[in-house]
């Protein structure tokens, strides 16, 4: 049966997140420049003025047989899935592979397209600051994304003006509106859309071209304003932690014995990713990308405020727990992921005042479905006898 | 309190009664003298919620904490965990600010100040990364003079400032008299001699214990003495210090009379060489007499000399940089004369010392002979010591085909 509506415009979010390499070259046949990048702090924006679409780079979900000859095993399956797919030619037709210095696993990533993957000609690290609420950190960050704006300038072959930037940040900041609009039917007891429907959304919206994008997510948002609920609520779980574009396990979440509901992801593939916007019609746009990806929701590998060592992303997520109301929470992270599990430990006490029960699911390559749904049904039973639902 | 990766000489501007617990070789110097506490400091950060996969340093540390009791070298072990006054540290890894974040938390909130190194091949020289470094600095000693009410002395932090790169350029002096053949000194002797440049080089004591054991190297090559008479095979090593730990693997290469002449470890997390010129790593040492005519004469001046030098430092170099540890490898094979080159990245650091290699072994197995087998800092649990032995052994045999060809 042909889907309507708001479940059609899902649909075709859906197909583009199963394969983001066939979109990219739909992209390609139009003529359009292409820029494949590994980490959201690389400032979409400045390859946007330049008219590149940035595509990013998620996992094939393969083993990784391939790459533990070039990476050490004890690095996250992601950054070895991203590696994968350059070592297999999935993004060949790239015409750029961009990252900022981030997490030193996903700085192997990169390295490993550019060392093996034939990349070494076409890439650019823009050097990132790891501490980043200073203000050094800032005009370090203006001069790095001037010397990336050169890059791309000498790769186009012509000036990126500041009317080109002021566009592109007038595009990226409607999508993130949208997207967060999107979410935000979440917070209702009966919303129109399910949780992995926006996880879907928001994944397939970073491999894309922003004007595509913004048309789709107009007519969705529209569509569910007129939609009735899909019913009540179960168990409200919020998931919080690292990068996933495993979009089976937030179906898994909502397919449990009882009844439960994914209802906000606190993660670099999901809300990090666009939860901010970058200040418009400032004269120097440089220092208003800067200081829109220092307001974002910090990513654990950079989240440290000098002086008194504060994870300022905590702060997001009590707001997020005030707004969002979760009655659980799951961490989610990569296996071997360093800065996330530092954070775990510091935020469950912080959890357990608040009286939310909470639990560990630790991604690999491929997802152990059975180990998962006992311990999310362990986490739904633990809140059901605790705080009975009406 | 905090990391020995940092500059130091900037907590000495508020007086000469500062004393430093540095992470790294608190947690190594632990691991050394008491093997069994050790283990057990590891399973309380675990049991207190750290990560199994976590840095073994970071969660030795950090089990004392829990634990409430200090080891100290001298052989005692003190009940309660001393609070410091302050935190200074470095954003080196993606673990190793939150590890002083945990400290932090669990001792009820100490002061903390990270610096965010932004490493990586050729640093030193990006005016915009060391302009970026200096005011984090010139801000972190305004935060100081806050946190201790101290007023911040610039003489202090100038004397302390040039003791710190005189020390880091000394133990250069040092590593580099190693091209000798043979070599005076071995990897074991380098790891014994190396940590009062780490726990605190801005001292005119740790000045002095470098120019004596300069001049005495240095008259060991004059009339060619060394620690370790069986060199037939000579080693370049790039991991971090396991046979510390695992002195079984030592011996193996002893006993095959291999040595391990130069390592990135030990001559690289402190001490300073030429570094990248004209494009190509150089492990030349840089001159002492250098360091005493250094314009030092403002903090300003003061601070973005040190920036320099430690932004120089081989070790973080290539912490994020893979062309830097490579051409550093390519270099250290050449100018020290090795026989092997031999990889062991620890399973739970992961910087240069664990990733790096596996790509290195790639490209340099078909140049020289190389093996790589993981390994760890501090904890024993997870380096497979049979296996590692296995291929240190096949090792010895690699170089000693490559020899017998080459003849």
């Amino acid at each position: 049966m042909t889907k309507k509506g708001s479940d059609a415009i899902i649909e075709r979010f859906r197909h583009i997140t199963e394969n983001p390499p066939e979109y990219a070259k739909s992209l390609q046949a139009k003529g359009q420049l292409l820029a494949g990048y590994m980490c959201t702090h690389v400032p979409e924006e400045i390859l946007y003025a330049a008219g590149i679409v940035p595509v990013r780079i998620l996992s094939s979900h393969v083993s990784q047989a391939m790459t533990r000859s070039y990476m050490h095993e004890t690095y996250c399956s992601f950054s070895h899935d991203c590696a994968y797919q350059g070592l297999a030619h999935n993004y060949d037709f790239l015409d750029l592979i961009v990252t900022s210095s981030s997490c030193i696993h996903m700085g192997e990533a990169f390295n490993v397209w550019v060392r093996f993957a034939g990349f070494q000609d076409k890439s650019f690290l823009i050097p990132y600051p790891h501490i980043i609420q200073t203000k050094p950190a800032a005009g370090f960050m203006v001069a790095s994304f001037g010397e990336f704006k050169q890059f791309i300038e000498k790769f186009v072959k012509k000036s990126v003006t500041d009317e080109d930037l002021e566009r592109a940040i007038r595009v990226y900041n409607h999508t993130r509106r949208l997207l967060k609009r999107l979410w935000e039917f979440l917070r209702s007891d009966n919303p129109p859309i399910t949780g992995p429907e926006v996880a879907t959304v928001t994944l397939a919206s970073q491999v894309m071209d922003k004007q595509e994008c913004n048309q789709m997510l107009e007519q969705l948002v529209q569509s569910l304003e007129a939609k009735p609920g899909k019913g009540p609520s179960g168990v409200r779980l919020m998931v919080t932690g690292g990068a996933c574009d495993d979009l089976g396990i937030f179906d898994l979440i909502e397919h449990l014995n009882d009844r439960a509901s994914l209802i906000f992801i606190d993660s670099c593939t999901a809300t990090r990713y666009f939860w901010f916007e970058v200040p418009e019609g400032k004269p120097d746009k440089l220092q208003a990308l800067a200081e829109g990806y220092i307001s974002r929701i910090p990513c654990p590998a950079k989240d440290n405020v000098p002086g008194t060592g504060e994870k300022k992303r905590f702060r997001f997520i009590q707001q997020f727990i005030e707004d969002f109301k979760p009655d659980g929470v799951v961490f989610l992270y990569q296996r071997f992921c360093s800065p996330q599990p530092m954070d775990v430990v510091a935020l469950k006490p912080i959890l357990d005042k608040l009286g939310i029960p909470s639990t560990e699911l630790e991604l690999d390559t491929t997802v152990p479905v059975t180990q998962f749904r006992t311990q999310l049904e362990a986490l739904v039973e633990i809140i059901t006898r605790v705080v009975p639902l009406e | 309190m905090g990391s020995t990766w940092s500059v130091l000489a900037p907590l000495k501007g508020l007086g000469e009664d500062v004393y430093i617990i540095g992470g790294e070789p608190h947690a190594a110097s632990m691991a050394g003298t008491f093997p069994q506490e050790s283990r057990e400091d590891i399973s309380a950060a675990e049991s207190a919620g750290l990560g199994f996969h976590s840095c073994s340093y970071l969660k030795l540390f950090v089990g004392e904490v829990v634990r409430d009791k200090i080891a100290i070298p001298d052989g005692t072990i003190k009940e309660g965990y001393p609070k410091p006054d302050l935190i200074w540290t470095t954003h080196l890894c993606s673990q190793h600010s939150k590890w002083y974040q945990e400290v932090s938390r669990r001792l009820g909130g100490i002061p903390m100040y990270p610096i965010d190194m932004i490493g990586g091949g050729n640093a030193e020289k990006d005016p915009k990364i060391v302009n970026y470094v200096c005011d984090q600095i010139e801000e972190g000693i305004g935060w100081l003079e806050r946190v201790t009410g101290r007023e911040f002395s610039n003489e202090l932090f100038i004397k302390a400032a040039r003791n710190e790169i005189k020390c880091l350029v000394l133990w250069g002096n040092i590593c580099a008299l190693n091209r000798h053949a043979p070599a005076p000194l071995d990897e074991r002797r380098l790891i014994a001699l190396f940590p009062p440049a780490m726990v605190d080089r801005t001292t005119d004591e740790t000045v002095r214990i470098y120019e004596a054991l300069f001049e005495e190297v240095k008259h060991m090559v004059e009339t060619g003495q060394t620690v370790a008479p069986d060199q037939r095979f000579r080693i370049v090593y790039f991991g971090i210090a396991h046979t510390y730990g695992h002195p079984e693997m030592a011996r193996i290469l002893r006993d095959a009379g291999a040595e391990i002449v130069a390592s990135v470890y030990t001559f690289g997390t402190a001490g300073n060489f030429r570094g990248i010129v004209n494009g190509k790593w150089s492990w030349d040492p840089l001159d002492p007499a250098w360091v005493d005519e250094l314009d030092l004469s403002t903090r300003r001046k003061a601070i973005t000399e040190l920036v320099k030098i430690v932004l120089g430092w081989p070790t973080w170099q290539g912490v994020r940089s893979y062309w830097a540890l490579e051409s550093m490898a390519r270099a250290m094979i050449t100018e020290y004369k090795a026989d092997g080159l031999l990889l062991a990245p620890s399973r739970s650091c992961e910087t240069d010392f664990r990733n790096g290699y596996v790509g290195m072994q790639r490209i340099f197995k078909g140049e020289i002979p190389t093996v790589e087998y993981d390994s760890d800092q501090v904890d024993v649990r997870k380096m497979d010591l049979p296996g590692a032995q296995r291929k240190t052994e096949l090792f010895v045999h690699l170089m000693e085909a490559h020899k017998t060809r080459s003849a």
